[in-house]
């Protein structure tokens, strides 16, 4: 029950696809430096991504592995048009400074390789559960980058000054995200393992006191 | 003299360290020298002739339809997908186990669809590069770029992946930040 | 391995013996404020290391000492008058993002002061690349007044330099307090290869490249001015002694050692002459660093290769004896 539960809910932390599965990157290193941009990509990439994985899954089953990804590539690409048209009305803004990264979104690995290696191997229900809370992974990790990044690098949050001492400028730069990432990647996956240490050690003892 | 200038014009525009595109991709081609030039090579052949025949879709989509380029792009790509597996597969079976994993890699690869609008994009500002010779020698370059890149990576893929390192960043977090140290010294000579 | 980790702290510290008569020269023409700037980033970096290496469950041992020297190499990089939070933001960079994120001095892929430079160039470019005068003293918490461009920048823009040999060889002019006091630098270069401090080969590669190239195409009118300068200005020989002979960087075969020196000074010169990149010698070491990478893994095939023949020749002679001695017996 554990395990089902954890692959169902693993999408924000256990199993986040963005700093475990390093899916996705590109628009939170080149794009994640503001929280702005954030929430443009937020908004673009659950919209996408919710829609194309629920409209591949009427997709037969019984085609060859290369059409059907070629299918969800196409899905994905027709679902950006609409995305794209209501972000002009409500973030008209946010596509220019964004630029190639709005429709790189649309072809991203989520979308085009783990509907078929994960998340089409469940039932609908579970499918999507998992699926709504690997686009939260995503959007909680853009949302802390843009923050971050945004507040060191700019002195802002949202555009609002905010007291900040020393600026580091590197930090909106492109390897600024990188090295952000990187450094990302690593306490998530520090946090991880004390979790798993932690719950390790439970077991251990509840199961010797049950002795 | 200034050919040492055009390689540092040419790391400047690298895909991966300015734009961080392909970077998952990049990883699993610096795992191994048989990774490196399997990955390499198609990525280059995506990305030259998938920029032939963007320019051909660009030349002929009108500016308000500039919409469906990202499911003309897509179309292309997917075509070229299948041209490539079904090219392998006649050259040689014994070839096609081993090959085929790198096409599935790098067919819908940001590195190639970020390529093409790049490519695009320079163009729509410039119009001396909307030329089909300028597009496919950018699309070769973004594959040169792509194979520098995975190069000065596997230099440093087993100091990255050793025990030394502290476990939680071992390997991915470890190739971030040394990518990362590697762009900011790109950025700098700009 | 005692003998392997003593000569570490015998390195470390002729390093840290050199830097310190830099830092003592710094003293002389910027006054305490240089010291208090060397002072922070000393500290800052004992106190990085311990809590990283606490983090990476390993005690702090004199070998990581190391810290010190890095930090004092970037303090010496930077200008007297550096604003302390930015000295403090650069060497957390070079201890915990530069060296520890890596595995620390057991694994060292960056020289961390250059990393941090390129850093601080990067986000704080501005502040790095301004200077007092000589002697223009700076209170430990007053503002700087009176900045100007080094004499690096003023050669690599007008290809002019307004001061004496004389001053050039006692570093009374302008730049990183610890980058100009030339024939220091000279000095400290010939101890530290005749104790085997640092990378013989790459100090030898980085001056000839240089040189060489100085020489061929030259900055300025006089073939002999452009050599002498290219040498002095832009970090070049401070460059050539800190971060590129770096042991814990360059290859450890002179020859492959000597390559690595020269590409870098190659290319680092042609920066400065065709885009006067200030300081270029920094950045350029630290885009080398795949190379030297390469260069290592390569003389680790040699090494194992070399030890593989040996052990096949050693068991085909053994062989050979014990046939021998079978053919004796009967």
């Amino acid at each position: 029950m554990n395990s089902h539960r954890k692959n169902l809910l693993g999408g924000v932390l256990h199993d986040n696809i963005v700093l475990s599965g390093l899916m996705v990157i590109s628009p939170v290193i080149i794009c994640g430096d503001t929280l702005r941009n954030a929430l443009a990509l937020i908004y673009a990439f659950s919209a996408i991504t919710f829609l194309a994985v629920l409209i591949s899954s009427f997709v037969p089953k019984k085609l060859p592995y290369t059409a059907k990804i070629i299918i969800y590539a196409l899905i994905s690409a027709a679902v950006y048009i609409p995305v794209k048209l209501a972000a002009e009305e409500f973030y008209p803004d946010s596509i220019e400074r964004i630029g190639i990264y709005y429709p790189l979104l649309a072809v991203n690995s989520l979308i085009v390789f783990q509907t078929e290696a994960k998340f089409f191997k469940m039932k609908k229900l579970d499918m999507m559960i998992s699926l709504i809370f690997c686009i939260i992974g995503f959007d909680a990790v853009m949302l802390l980058t843009g923050f971050l990044r945004e507040l060191f690098a700019y002195g802002t949050i949202n555009s609002k000054i905010v007291d900040v001492n020393t600026l580091i400028n590197g930090l909106s730069e492109p390897f600024g995200g990188f090295i952000f990432l990187g450094l990302m990647c690593g306490v998530y996956r520090f946090i991880r393992s004390l979790i798993s240490k932690n719950d390790k050690q439970l077991r251990s003892e509840a199961s010797v006191s049950d002795k | 003299m200034f050919l040492i200038n055009d390689l540092i014009t040419l790391l400047a525009a690298n895909l991966i360290l300015s734009q961080a595109l392909g970077t998952s991709t990049i990883f699993i081609a610096a795992g191994s020298r048989k990774n490196l030039v399997g990955t390499a090579c198609v990525i280059t052949l995506f990305t030259t002739i998938g920029s032939a025949a963007a320019y051909c879709i660009d030349a002929a989509l009108p500016s308000a339809l500039s919409d469906l380029r990202l499911l003309f792009y897509t179309l292309i790509i997917g075509i070229l997908y299948v041209l490539l597996l079904t090219a392998v597969y006649f050259a040689g079976r014994s070839y096609f186990e081993d090959f085929r994993k790198y096409i599935h890699v790098s067919a819908f690869n940001c590195a190639v669809m970020g390529t093409l609008f790049t490519i695009n994009k320079r163009a729509a500002m410039d119009s001396s590069l909307f030329e089909l010779g300028e597009y496919v020698s950018a699309g070769f370059e973004a594959g040169i770029g792509f194979i520098i890149a995975a190069l000065i990576l596997t230099a440093a893929y087993r100091k990255l992946n050793s025990s030394k390192v502290p476990s939680a960043f071992r390997g991915f977090p470890a190739m971030l930040v040394y990518l990362g140290i590697i762009s900011m010294a790109v950025y700098s000579l700009k | 391995m005692l003998k392997k980790a003593r000569k570490e702290r015998l390195i470390w510290l002729d390093i840290m013996i050199t830097l310190l008569t830099l830092e003592l020269m710094s003293y002389f023409y910027y006054g305490i404020r240089s010291v208090a700037l060397a002072g922070v980033c000393v500290c800052t970096a004992v106190i990085a290391e311990i809590i990283s290496l606490r983090m990476m469950n390993r005690r702090f041992t004199a070998d990581d000492l190391t810290c010190t020297s890095d930090a004092m190499i970037i303090a010496l990089m930077f200008p007297a008058v550096m604003d302390y939070k930015v000295a403090v933001i650069a060497v957390l960079f070079a201890v915990i993002v530069a060296k520890n994120v890596f595995g620390g001095r057991l694994n060292m892929i960056f020289s961390p002061a250059a990393a941090a430079y390129v850093f601080v160039l990067t986000s704080w470019g501005h502040q790095l690349l301004q200077y007092t005068e000589p002697h223009v003293k700076t209170g430990i918490f007053d503002t700087p007044t009176g900045l100007v461009n080094s004499a690096s920048h003023n050669f690599n823009m007008t290809g002019n330099v307004d001061h004496t040999d004389f001053e050039i060889l006692l570093g009374n002019f302008s730049g990183p307090c610890g980058a100009v006091s030339i024939l220091l630098l000279v000095v400290a270069a010939i101890v530290l290869i005749f104790r085997r401090s640092i990378s013989a080969g790459a100090f030898i590669g980085t001056v000839c490249g240089v040189g060489f190239f100085a020489c061929v195409t030259p900055m300025i009118n006089s073939r002999a001015g452009s050599l002498k300068y290219s040498l002095v200005m832009n970090m070049v020989l401070f460059a050539a002694i800190y971060i590129v002979s770096d042991i814990r960087i360059a290859p450890k075969r002179n020859y492959y050692a000597f390559f690595y020196g020269l590409f870098i000074g190659v290319i680092s010169y042609v920066l400065v002459v065709t885009a006067a990149k200030e300081n270029a010698i920094v950045i350029v070491s630290v885009l080398f660093t795949p190379i030297a990478l390469g260069f290592k893994n390569l003389e680790k095939r040699i090494e194992k290769a070399a030890s593989e023949h040996n052990a096949d020749m050693s068991e085909a002679l053994d062989a050979v004896a014990d046939r021998k001695e079978i053919a004796a017996d009967e």
